[in-house]
């Protein structure tokens, strides 16, 4: 089997197509490298400006007093760019990469515009950036997954799609089968040698890439980031072999090579290039979509609720229960502004979601999910982002919570200038966000996926072992 | 005998797998996406009528005439179908105001949709065409004189007195006949479920518009074609011959569109230009507010306050809005209230001068304003993107994708014909004010004795460009498709004729 393996190696690397597909994966692959690098580091840039700029307001508010940590909040959350932003881009320009903080609403003033009735601050989730300003043609993406996705895939059916066909029409196959040579082995031989033989060129293109990368001071790589790099490689291994296999088993069974290229062409073109868009432009047209408007009416009544509930603890004579009231108005209008905006999010996800799982048929789309799930880009990862933001709100508010009880002065009435602590408290003490990527999360996430994807390999590779067993040659 | 050629080579073509293969894809692909976009295109649509109605509605309730900011909606081309480009992309709402000069910049996006949906990828039909169509041209190419060479066939013709000339035209007529059988079909079909969708109407102009884009079509299948007969003609072996065409419809259709957008360097930094333009147009605005101040301050009434001290049931504000990317600079006031109180009856009279003052002054600065940043405008951003075109054309599907664009009239011209439009809508507006002496009238900025007239406010409509500008706009590029195909031809011939067989 090896001496297979070895002979289709050998094969391969003298011809014309090896070379090609040498140039144009590292022409890819360089592109790529000097993009990151050229943009990569503004990216961090803008990140850091952005979450000092938001830390000093958190400084300033704890410096202030509790009442003002909890009534302003801390700064707006940012999402922290992926390191490694080259391996998939996941739409990334067109996620907003913020989860604000929202002022306090005020509910009343007087004449000379004095806040009044000043609720407390509550988290709300931006649109996603429409592009609309951009007037040039779509920016289109050179990044692993398109590399990967698109290039090897074809090469992968390139280099294959002669295998058995070209070799039946030289009748080599059947000079090779009269030797004892169980057909297994043949095509165990056949498969690792086309795949060897385009991971050569590949890991070159990366390798070349990955050194670009790494030795620029700009752009630093962890060792997580080394690890996560690595699972990519293997998916593109895996995505490869799936090609290979198909490519394998078009050409046992067709007499012609240029026969089976077409088909192969075909059957790439359908399911690489259309399928993934064709099925989500199906999909996105089953849900409807709300418009703000529906959403802003299910919000009016609510609130109006709530002012009514108020008005009845406003009048209340002892002062205690005056404050309890207007301390419940506040909190509970925030927690409802939350909750509406959480609620028109999940809508909006869910229809993403149905989306991203019909287009999952296709295996180029699952490629594109797992690359992005692990490059920490795209769709799951703002998600992610977001749940951390919310896990880290629920955090400061047990903070304050916990704070205002410490202090014997303060009535514990959250939310409510006479009711709160009004001391100012050492910035060190609050809890700070952090938005962290968590590797075996991903593994989660993405594991019915990877497991999809094995699984067209292994039907594939069967397909083919059949397809060759039964031929005759 | 050319004659006998041409059906030599039909039967060679139609009767393949190729061919069946070819038919089968194109129609399934082009059906099933075209029922999908048809679904798009009529909820579109469907969100531009709501909007127009909702707008006509809310301006009809302004009270104030300084409350009127007239809002017009842009409807969605039924030709983007075909090839979308920037018809969906582009903001499709904007407002009309006498202190701007509206661009595509201002316009926002009907916020009917899911903007996260936008993460997903779309495709129209000029796609499915530029993808498969070249593949199928080069599938039909590769092995036209390698095949025959290697068969011997080639030498046998040749034996005969026939010029080579005519083997060539007779392989270039016969494949294309062939290659148009899927085009054709699947337009028809496209064609037929666009005719029999109720909610789309098709002008005599769009016809002539849809038989533009088959002609490009039919062009930029020739060029493909034609690539791969230059490679069947420079090569021995039909092997070498379907690799080389694969490697190049790869380079030319996937890699090089992707890679000359992602090496050249786009920097979100406002050029000098941008920067010293955006200057010139605050110092008019500056300018503005020099002249303003200093009319309140000569006023009879004086001090700084633009709202007389009156005050009442409604809202005012004053500020300078700017967004130094898309150099938007301008003066927003507005002061409109519901009713007044008795003791503010003696400024009113003020402030009615002062409002008939600063209402023409504000129309007149931002004209000057207007002046600078239409021609920093297309200085920057529009040249910027021009550049990144003009690049992407150095492939054929670039040049057929402009070309189409243009025909559709969604590329960037047919969708500044509306802002264009707009502009032209402004001033009808403003002159509508004028005839209803507006400025000068209490009810700019109340309602208490009797709210603004818009009755007779001229509604707002847009007609695209007629088929004869979309074909200008085309032609460049249809014709640089044209002179490629002759030139590939002339090299073919050329080297057909010199070659060995």
């Amino acid at each position: 089997m090896w001496h297979i393996t070895k002979r289709e190696i050998y094969d391969n690397l003298n011809s014309l197509r090896f070379a090609l597909t040498t140039v144009l994966l590292l022409a890819l692959m360089v592109t790529n490298a000097v993009k990151h690098l050229r943009e990569h580091p503004k990216r961090v840039q803008t990140y850091r400006d952005a979450v000092t700029e938001s830390l000093n307001h958190l400084t300033d508010r704890a410096d202030d007093s509790l009442y003002t940590l909890a009534q302003y909040g801390p700064g707006n959350f940012y999402k922290k760019p992926s390191s490694l932003h080259f391996c998939a881009n996941g739409g990334e320009s067109l996620l907003p990469d913020t989860v604000e903080v929202g002022e306090p609403p005020v509910f009343m003033t007087d004449a000379e515009g004095n806040r009044l009735l000043e609720g407390i601050w509550s988290l709300s989730y931006p649109d996603a950036n429409l592009n609309n300003k951009n007037v040039g043609p779509n920016v289109s993406q050179v990044d692993w997954a398109f590399i990967i996705g698109y290039i090897l895939s074809l090469i992968a059916l390139w280099f294959t799609f002669d295998a058995f066909a070209g070799e039946r029409e030289q009748g080599t196959l059947r000079l090779m089968l009269a030797n004892s040579i169980p057909r297994h082995t043949v095509l165990i031989g056949k498969f690792l040698g086309a795949l060897l033989s385009i991971s050569i060129p590949f890991a070159l293109a990366v390798l070349v890439n990955l050194l670009l990368i790494s030795t620029a001071n700009t752009v630093h790589l962890t060792t997580e980031a080394w690890g996560r790099l690595g699972i990519i490689f293997s998916l593109a291994l895996l995505y490869t072999s799936l090609f290979v296999a198909l490519g394998l088993l078009v050409s046992a069974r067709v007499q012609q090579s240029a026969v089976s290229l077409m088909i192969l062409l075909l059957t790439w073109v359908t399911f690489v290039v259309f399928m993934p868009s064709t099925l989500a432009s199906i999909a996105s047209s089953f849900s409807p979509a709300t418009s703000f408007d529906e959403f802003w009416k299910q919000r009016n009544p609510i609130q109006e609720n709530l002012w009514e509930k108020y008005k009845e603890g406003r009048s209340s004579k002892s002062e205690d229960k005056r404050l309890r009231a207007k301390s419940e108005f506040y909190t509970e209008n925030a927690e409802r502004d939350e909750r509406w905006q959480e609620e028109r999010l999940k809508y909006r996800t869910s229809q993403v979601h149905r989306a991203r799982a019909i287009t999952g048929i296709s295996p180029a789309t699952l490629l594109q999910h797992l690359i992005e799930g692990f490059a920490g880009t795209g769709f799951e990862r703002h998600l992610q982002f977001v749940e951390n933001t919310q896990r880290y709100t629920r955090q400061l508010r047990e903070f304050v919570a916990d704070t205002d009880r410490a202090d014997p002065e303060s009535l514990h009435i959250l939310g409510v200038r006479e009711g709160m602590s009004k001391k100012p408290i050492s910035p060190e003490a609050v809890p700070r966000f952090e938005d962290t990527l968590n590797l075996s999360r991903d593994f989660n996430t993405a594991a019915m996926e990877l497991l999809l994807l094995t699984l067209f390999v292994l039907v594939l590779l069967s397909g083919a072992y059949l397809a060759f067993v039964r031929v005759e040659v | 005998m050319i004659t006998t050629l041409i059906g030599r080579e039909l039967l060679n073509n139609l009767m393949t797998f190729r061919f069946a293969a070819a038919l089968l894809i194109t129609l399934l692909l082009v059906v099933a996406n075209t029922v999908v976009l048809i679904q798009h295109y009529e909820q579109r649509l469907e969100s531009y009528n709501t909007s127009v109605q909702t707008h006509h509605k809310e301006i009809q309730e302004k009270q104030t005439y300084s409350a009127g900011e007239v809002e017009v909606d842009r409807p969605p081309n039924p030709l983007s179908i075909f090839n979308v480009g920037l018809d969906k992309r582009l903001g499709n709402e904007i407002w009309i105001a006498h202190n701007n000069v509206p661009t595509l910049w201002e316009a926002r996006m009907n916020a009917s949709d899911n903007p996260y949906l936008n993460i997903l990828s779309s495709i129209d039909i000029i796609f499915i065409f530029e993808v498969v169509l070249s593949l199928m041209a080069l599938l039909f190419a590769y092995d036209a004189l390698a095949g025959e060479r290697e068969q011997g066939t080639l030498r046998l013709v040749l034996t005969h007195p026939v010029r080579r000339g005519h083997i060539l035209l007779a392989k270039y007529i016969s494949a294309m006949l062939c290659l148009l059988v899927p085009l054709l079909m699947s337009l028809l079909l496209a064609m037929l479920l666009l005719t029999t969708t109720v909610s789309i109407s098709l002008s005599a102009d769009d016809f002539g518009r849809i038989g533009g884009i088959v002609l490009t079509s039919i062009a930029y299948l020739s060029v493909f074609y034609l690539i791969g007969l230059l490679i069947s003609a420079v090569t021995q072996r039909t092997g070498t011959a379907l690799m080389l065409a694969m490697f190049i419809w790869g380079a030319l259709v996937l890699v090089y569109p992707n890679l000359i957008l992602a090496a050249i360097r786009s920097s979100d930094i406002p050029q000098a230009k941008a920067v010293s333009a955006f200057n010139q147009i605050k110092q008019v605005w500056d300018e503005f507010d020099r002249e303003r101040k200093q009319y309140l301050a000569t006023d009879a009434f004086p001090g700084e306050d633009p709202t007389f001290n009156i005050n009442g049931m409604g809202f005012f504000y004053e500020h300078f809005p700017e967004n130094r990317l898309t150099l938007l600079y301008l003066y927003n006031s507005m002061m409109t209230f519901g009713e007044l109180d008795e003791k503010f009856e003696r400024e009113v009279p003020h402030a009615q001068n002062y409002f008939q003052f600063l209402i023409p002054s504000t129309i007149k600065t931002a004209e000057r304003a207007w002046l600078i940043r239409k021609q920093a405008l297309e200085d920057t951003l529009v040249r910027k993107a021009n550049t990144k075109r003009t690049l992407l054309k150095f492939s054929p599907v670039g040049m057929y994708d402009a070309a189409t664009q243009a025909w559709a009239g969604t590329d960037l011209k047919g969708v500044r014909d509306f802002f264009d439009a707009v502009r032209q809508y402004r001033l009808t507006v403003i002159d509508y004010f004028y005839s209803k002496n507006a400025f000068a009238s209490r009810k700019w900025f109340a309602a208490d004795e009797g709210t603004a007239d818009w009755s007779t406010l001229p509604a707002f409509s847009f007609k695209r460009s007629g088929v004869e500008i979309n074909a200008k706009r085309a032609l460049p590029d249809l014709l640089l498709l044209l002179t490629m195909n002759l030139f590939l031809f002339m090299i073919i011939f050329l080297v057909f004729i010199k070659s060995e067989v």
